[in-house]
């Protein structure tokens, strides 16, 4: 098992390393739309396009070698001073750090909430299959993952919002982290979130859990006496976890970071989502490699843990010495 | 002798005299006493993007001016009416060719860099602004060179301090307009105790990176407000400075006297549209640009006031006179012919919801060098029509392969002439206004036009560059954007028309425009040849320093244009702006902010 982690360990380095050289040859051979068009406006106001962009690539260091370039941003990436961002004038790590935590306070109540409604109204359907209200959970579920983020929020913040008064409109960023004000305005976004997060948990988990609802373990349990709650706990949700990890960990990772720009743009939150994808557009290379980073790792570790998750919640599994 | 003097004198800035000037006439909101403004309150406004940098050494972009203008004045302001408003200087020059600027005595830097002298400009100028090579990557470095008339060489411009507070610029040739530039208008200072530390070196990464640029911790007396936290992509926060120096001073108007009136301006982030004005809705900010189209609702919101302010940039077709273009394009006649066809009111009631003026050459018609008796007007009144439109263009067109089959514009095989009109993909404002365009060339032309969506970027790169094929040696080339004679440079895709461009009219330095209508000019991306020699005019105007005549010449350079339609001229959106009702100060003019630290809550 160690052996095995270990090997993990080092396969994930050498996969973000092939991640960061491919994202930074993708942004060096990206024409940079800012320099087209700061050599434009020279151009049309009488000035030099050339002049300008040689300006340019002076205050971006792209007057040097690629492979210069190269050797400076991975060295930096391994030495863990990841530089500075052109486009936020600010050392990369500064801004992950000021970014991160805006994600966090969104991100880990969404993820805790999506699983946890997720799985009980998915184990509530599978334990009352096609009922009314086994109906009435699956639209709800469908409901959230069918309307699309952006457009939700949008109506959310105008309904809740600037109609009725009850959320904030923008989010305050001077707000402390852990107060009733944070709470408050963290609502719509984190009600966005979780609906367009629990259809995933809910069918997959009604699926695995209908599997068990028959099993013949079940059934004797149920003979011996055992009520309800204890049957739904230890005879279906326990072998019914295994595969539902799959989804715990690595998808629900996956969703939260994926859907975070969009949900941080309507809310205005300054979070990772936001920074890695203004990072992109304005061809911040240190920034864009210092985020993919952090994704990498997610990714990485999230996989990880839910590989040695495995192991834990069924103890027939093991690497042994693979 | 003639003597250009700023609106005051320079004696003035040393607090000797006042320029007598009163409240009232430059659009500032200055029909309100200034008895009535009190120091109080956040102003919050709502920008759609963050700044980069609050180095100004090494930005180009608006918002981080404009957050980094909150806390240093700059050399000078120009009010709505074209006129110079000193603010740490003024000017003074005898021929239009020698400026002197001189300097106000109580500017004081922060950080313990002492006052600001001429040496700290004269050092800046000369060690970062003119650096050759650009070592720093200023921006706007070729601002401060010029051509040499003697050498024909590009060099940098002459300057020289004269005293403590003095400094001379001495320009190559005459040009009345320079004050009126970019290059002194609100032009910014760093101490040169700040420079040094990087000049001899070079160090470009150093002077990017240095705190105190990045913090404004330089900024001390120079501007109405301080810096005081700026988290990205969320908020930047500036507090009033109880030390403006432009309080102390004498003979500015009564209402800076106790200037700024806002304890605090933050500027929010709020990148998604809908959110910024539900937030200027439900009162959480204070000001947000609005788009035309949601601009009526604003105005019947009791808690809003819509402020529209005239802007000179243009919204025209622009036809594509190079040979992957359509080539009757090239004919004055048809370009004028086809000004008959699209109704210019119509684009601004009815796409622009009447948050525009109609456009009619490369000036705006408030501004001081449009002169209507010069100008032709088109797409207007009886000057549009199916009628008015298709005669024209049936003469315009005879003897060519083109020619009208019932209501087809047709080729010589019989087929409609089809041809493309390109907007961006991002806007969908230009979409309908290319949809107009392409139904009204069909009604009215009998042109079968399709419109095209492409993204800002690709259009930059392969319709807007143009170069001659590999293996071809030009004549002559422009730049980047015209690689050579029409008949050899083109972009890399074939197009016919666009409206993916805003051109700015320059209506504060009109000679700025010139390189639009050279044949060799740097942005004549479209190939058109003029007929008439406007780039003369031009060079005229711009070396006469006789107000009234350099008025006559650019009318009559603006008439000009107007004739031979290098460009589908259509309108010139305004700024849809919308404001708490407790606002005061803006007005309903070009250039309205420019005294923004004397705005106050009602």
């Amino acid at each position: 098992m160690r052996w095995y982690v270990v090997r993990r360990v080092l396969w994930a380095v050498v996969a973000t390393f092939l991640i960061l050289s491919v994202t930074w040859g993708l942004l060096a051979i990206t024409p940079n739309p800012a320099a087209e068009q700061m050599q434009f406006q020279a151009a049309a106001s009488g000035g030099s396009a050339e002049a300008a962009e040689e300006a340019f690539e002076a205050r971006r260091g792209l007057d040097r070698s690629p492979w210069v370039r190269y050797q400076e941003y991975m060295t930096n990436m391994v030495t863990l001073n990841w530089g500075w961002s052109q486009s936020r004038s600010q050392p990369v790590i500064d801004a992950i750090a000021a970014a991160l935590p805006y994600t966090a306070i969104y991100s880990v109540p969404t993820t805790i909430l999506s699983i946890l409604i997720g799985l009980a109204i998915g184990l509530y359907s599978a334990t009352n299959q096609y009922t009314k209200s086994d109906y009435a959970a699956t639209f709800f579920a469908f409901f959230g993952y069918a309307i699309p983020n952006f457009w939700f929020g949008i109506i959310l913040l105008l309904v809740f919002g600037v109609q009725l008064g009850w959320f904030p409109v923008v989010f305050d960023s001077d707000i402390p982290f852990f107060s009733l004000g944070m709470a408050r305005q963290l609502v719509l976004p984190v009600v966005v979130l979780v609906t367009g997060t629990i259809a995933g948990v809910m069918r997959y988990s009604r699926a695995e859990a209908l599997e068990y609802v028959e099993a013949e373990f079940v059934k004797t349990a149920k003979s011996k006496g055992a009520d309800g709650y204890r049957i739904l706990t230890r005879h279906i949700l326990r072998p019914a976890a295994v595969p539902l990890v799959t989804i715990l960990v690595g998808d629900i990772l996956g969703i939260f970071l994926a859907a975070s720009y969009l949900v941080e743009v309507v809310f205005g939150i300054p979070g990772l989502g936001q920074l890695s994808y203004n990072a992109i557009l304005a061809q911040d290379t240190s920034l864009v490699l210092g985020t993919t980073l952090i994704f990498t790792f997610v990714s990485v570790v999230g996989n990880l843990v839910q590989d040695v998750a495995y192991t834990v919640l069924d103890p027939r599994i093991d690497y042994g010495d693979r | 002798m003639l003597k250009l003097l700023g609106a005051t004198s320079v004696a003035g800035l040393a607090g000797c005299s006042g320029n007598g000037e009163g409240d009232g006439g430059d659009g500032s909101g200055e029909s309100t006493a200034s008895a009535t403004r009190s120091v109080g309150g956040t102003y919050v406004s709502a920008s759609s993007v963050d700044a980069q940098s609050l180095n100004w050494l090494t930005i180009a972009d608006a918002t981080s001016g404009s957050f980094v203008t909150a806390t240093l004045d700059g050399i000078w302001a120009i009010k709505p009416n074209r006129e110079i408003f000193p603010l740490w200087g003024d000017y003074a020059t005898d021929d239009g060719r020698v400026y002197e600027i001189q300097l106000r005595d109580n500017l004081e830097w922060g950080a313990g860099y002492g006052q600001m002298t001429a040496d700290d400009w004269v050092y800046m100028i000369q060690n970062i602004f003119q650096a050759q090579p650009n070592w720093s990557g200023y921006p706007n470095a070729a601002d401060w060179f010029q051509t040499n008339p003697e050498s024909g060489q590009r060099e940098p411009i002459p300057v020289e301090q004269t005293g403590e507070l003095t400094f001379e610029i001495r320009l190559f040739e005459v040009d009345p307009s320079f004050p009126f530039k970019p290059v002194l208008w609100r032009q910014q200072c760093i101490p040169r105790g700040i420079l040094e530390q990087y000049v001899e070196d070079q160090d470009a990464e150093g002077l990017q990176q240095d705190e105190e640029l990045n913090t404004l911790a330089y900024t001390g007396n120079l501007g109405p407000y301080t810096y005081d936290t700026w988290e990205r992509s969320a908020r930047y926060t500036v507090t009033r400075n109880e030390d403006y120096y432009l309080r102390d001073v004498e003979g500015v108007p009564d209402r800076f006297a106790e200037a700024p009136y806002f304890d605090q301006q933050t500027v929010r982030v709020i990148s998604e549209e809908s959110t910024r004005l539900g937030a200027l809705e439900s009162g959480e900010v204070d000001s947000a640009g609005i788009p035309p189209d949601k601009a009526n609702r604003f105005e019947n919101l009791p808690n809003v006031t819509v402020n529209v302010t005239p802007q000179p940039y243009l919204r025209m077709i622009v036809y594509n006179m190079r040979s992957n273009g359509w080539e009757p394009f090239r004919s004055k006649a048809v370009r004028r012919a086809l000004g008959f066809a699209v109704n210019k009111e119509s684009v601004v009631q009815n796409v622009l919801r009447g948050y525009a003026d109609v456009a009619q050459t490369m000036q705006p018609e408030w501004s001081d060098w449009y002169d209507d008796s010069q100008v032709e007007e088109f797409g207007v009144g009886d000057r549009y029509g199916p009628e008015e439109t298709r005669t024209r263009l049936e003469s315009a067109l005879s003897g060519t392969e083109y020619g009208y089959d019932g209501e087809r514009l047709v080729d010589g095989s019989g087929e409609q002439v089809t041809l493309s009109i390109y907007y961006d993909s991002g806007q969908p404002t230009e979409g309908t206004i290319a949809e107009f365009v392409a139904q009204e060339f069909g009604e009215n032309a009998g042109i079968d036009v399709q419109p095209e969506a492409v993204s800002a970027p690709t259009f930059q790169s392969n319709y807007v560059q143009t170069s001659a094929p590999d293996g071809t040696d030009p004549e002559w080339t422009a730049g980047t954007f015209n690689g050579g004679p029409r008949d050899v440079a083109t972009s890399a895709n074939s197009w016919d028309m666009s409206i993916n461009l805003q051109f700015n009219t320059y209506p504060f330095t009109p000679a700025s425009s010139k390189g639009f209508f050279e044949r060799r000019g740097g942005i004549n991306f479209y190939g058109y040849y003029p007929e008439e020699d406007i780039s003369a005019l031009y060079e005229e105007a711009t070396a006469t320093t006789d107000e009234e005549r350099r008025r006559e010449l650019f009318g009559e350079a603006f008439g000009l244009i107007s004739e031979e339609q290098p460009f589908g001229f259509l309108a010139m959106p305004s700024s849809v702006t919308g404001y708490a009702e407790t606002v005061r100060g803006y007005d309903e003019e070009f250039n309205t902010g420019w005294d923004s630290q004397a705005w106050y809550f009602a």
